[in-house]
């Protein structure tokens, strides 16, 4: 009998869970860790990404798949499902965002508040991870869970502020599963009636839930130091998702792990911002589709499946499309040729090297030889986010690029299984992992960002 | 859950276990390794299905520029299949190697064993294991290098 540890990740587009027992971290073993079937067994799609998405409908309110599925039946944006908690969630003023008015394409009784929806989302995200722990032999087994959830850093927010009211959320979805109960996961969804009974109630008397804050950084850097003899001291992460690309440096000592505040950039270009520049690139090329009924539904069409086309993209340097009966072919060349895309990858270079510079200076400064550089996100394959991480630089400290899937992922007991799903459950099995002391809020406490001690200039090759 | 975690997490076990009472393996490693290989599946599948409809654009191509489109997609689905399922490649079409039975499968043939081999099609592995091994072709056609005298 063991106690575990269980942490959430929310995405914009999916919500992934992964537990492993408490004190991993000293005592490594591949085989224990646990990435949950959120979306559950019989799921048609991976099971262990959770759509993060509320779909709120005439007489019902639909959430996950069932809310993404409803919400493609209408077109032109009409009507649209909740799908950006992320973004929520890292806001400044958290409290404030959520006391907004959701849009009337997303609520057309005009009834909810943000508040609402999210507490409503968070209550099927813990009825989700309930079933998932239970279905487990060990999870369901295990003498304690302690729970965390991964955010982004905020960076000028007031974390232990912010930790307060995402955990007062988490108190009212808490208290509304436990009302609910299995209803749920229905795929039926919960009935407008229901609802607008629940939550108010539910609100009113949260059932406060004990959880702790690791920012995703720290996440990633605890998944590919793991089970490393020598784990390294100083980190660069890279995370390319959907809205942002991230760039934290790290720092690891005795008292645990600190971001360097110097090396943070966000760059708001990431995927979605390529999706857009291959879309045009495609438009332009087929000739065939003109006017803008027709532009319009290949728009539609790319959009549904741009992650295949990117992970193509990435790892050919060229992709083929069929549209309409016609082969478009679009090839990395192309994309680098854009002014936008240009214009962001200088950006890029730029933030990176600065980054760089302030995590290798701070190594230099504590007579560390190494700096470990690894890509994260949707993005990580890219080949620009590739040819970051692997840049070498002279002298030391050297930078060292880690590998997306770490080498134990590739372990016996997953049979080959696991690496392929690993990317987009990293965040998730790195904060399970990880130990308090990477932590940035447990239990009260909140580390705060260290000023990168850079007033020694690396070189660069 | 996680403050009272134990207690409910037990009873949302034991509705688990009802629904597949078929299951006597241990739910550990046999829950997560069939997840986690449905996982990779349910990303896979859709190349998968594309590659067969590709395959029949290849076949009943009437041109020689139309079947190429046709195979370039084809190949293209296969890829994405294989890469969705974790598969890697062994070798590169055209690399030579010292012919092993254990590794090579010879792809023309030979009435002795060659000494040298040319990759004529790569190999495909999965987590460590060799799923197909790379098809070979003796290296040095016309040399006989077989025929030649150890000092
Ligand atoms: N295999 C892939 N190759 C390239 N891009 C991908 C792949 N899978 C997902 N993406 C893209 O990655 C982004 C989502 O990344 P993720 O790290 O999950 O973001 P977030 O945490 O913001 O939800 C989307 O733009 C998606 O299209």
């Amino acid at each position: 009998m063991t106690e575990w540890t269980l942490c959430l990740d929310f995405g914009t587009a999916y919500s992934k869970a992964a537990a492993a027992p408490t004190g991993a971290w000293a005592r490594f073993d591949p085989a224990t860790v646990r990435p949950l079937m959120l979306a559950g067994e019989e799921a048609e799609t991976n099971p262990f990404l959770l759509e993060s998405a509320v779909f709120v409908d005439d007489q019902q309110v639909l959430f996950g798949s069932a809310a993404v599925q409803r919400a493609d039946q209408f077109s032109g944006g009409k009507r649209r499902a909740l799908r950006s908690f992320k973004t929520l969630l890292s806001v400044s003023d958290l409290d404030r965002a959520l006391a907004t008015n959701v849009p009337g394409s997303i609520d057309p009784h005009r009834l909810f508040q943000m508040r609402d929806l999210i507490v409503l989302y968070l209550a099927y995200l813990l009825a989700a991870i309930n079933r998932a722990a239970g279905q487990d032999g060990d999870i369901s087994q295990a003498t304690g869970l302690k729970v965390r959830y991964a955010a982004p850093a905020w960076r000028d927010a007031d974390s232990a502020g912010t930790h307060a009211s995402i955990l007062r959320l988490f108190g009212e979805a808490e208290a509304l599963r436990n009302a609910l109960g299995k209803k749920l996961l229905s795929p039926e969804g919960l009935s407008m009636a229901l609802v607008t009974k629940a939550v108010p109630k539910a609100m009113a008397a949260p059932e406060p839930l004990e959880m702790s804050l690791i920012f995703e950084a720290p996440a990633a850097a605890a998944y590919t130091s793991i089970g490393l003899r020598d784990a390294g001291s100083h980190f660069i992460v890279v995370d390319m998702g959907a809205g942002t690309t991230d760039i934290a440096g790290l720092v690891r000592d005795r008292d645990g792990i600190q971001e360097l505040a110097d090396a943070r950039y966000t760059l708001k270009q990431a995927g979605d911002f390529l999706d857009g520049i291959i879309a045009n690139r495609v438009l332009k090329a087929a000739s065939w589709a003109r006017g803008t009924e027709a532009q319009t539904a290949l728009w539609a069409m790319l959009m549904r499946q741009m992650a295949d086309v990117k992970e193509t993209l990435f790892a050919e340097g060229r992709v083929s499309i069929r549209a309409q009966g016609r082969g478009v072919t679009v090839a990395m060349r192309d994309i680098e040729r854009d002014q936008d895309f240009r214009e962001f990858i200088k950006t890029l270079e730029h933030a990176y090297e600065h980054s760089i510079a302030v995590v290798r200076g701070d190594a230099l400064v504590r007579g560390r030889a190494e700096v470990e550089a690894i890509a994260v996100g949707g993005g990580a394959a890219a080949p620009f986010i590739q040819a970051l991480v692997k840049q070498k630089y002279r002298g030391k400290p050297r930078v060292t690029a880690r590998p997306a899937t770490p080498d134990w992922a590739h372990a016996p007991v997953f049979a080959g299984n696991l690496a392929p799903v690993f990317p987009q459950l990293a965040i998730a099995i790195g904060g399970a992992l990880a130990p308090d002391e990477m932590l940035a809020v447990n239990g009260g406490g909140v580390r705060r960002l260290a000023a990168g001690r850079n007033d020694t200039q690396a070189a660069r090759d | 859950m996680p403050a009272v975690a134990s207690s409910k997490v037990k009873r949302a076990s034991k509705a688990g276990q009802a629904r597949r009472p078929s299951r006597k393996t241990p739910a550990r490693s046999r829950t997560l390794n069939d997840a986690l290989a449905e996982a990779a599946w349910a990303e896979a599948d859709a190349a998968l299905a594309e590659a067969l409809a590709d395959l029949d654009e290849v076949e009943g191509a009437e041109t020689a520029a139309a079947r190429r489109t046709a195979l370039a997609m084809l190949a293209q689905s296969l890829a994405r299949a294989g890469r969705k399922r974790g598969l890697t490649r062994i070798g590169e079409v055209g690399g030579k190697a010292a012919y092993s039975a254990a590794a090579h499968e010879l792809a023309v043939p030979a009435k002795r064993a060659p000494k040298r081999v040319v990759i004529s099609a790569r190999g495909v592995a999965r987590g460590g294991a060799v799923l197909a091994k790379p098809r070979v072709k003796p290296a040095t056609r016309g040399k006989k290098p077989g025929r030649k005298k150890k000092p």
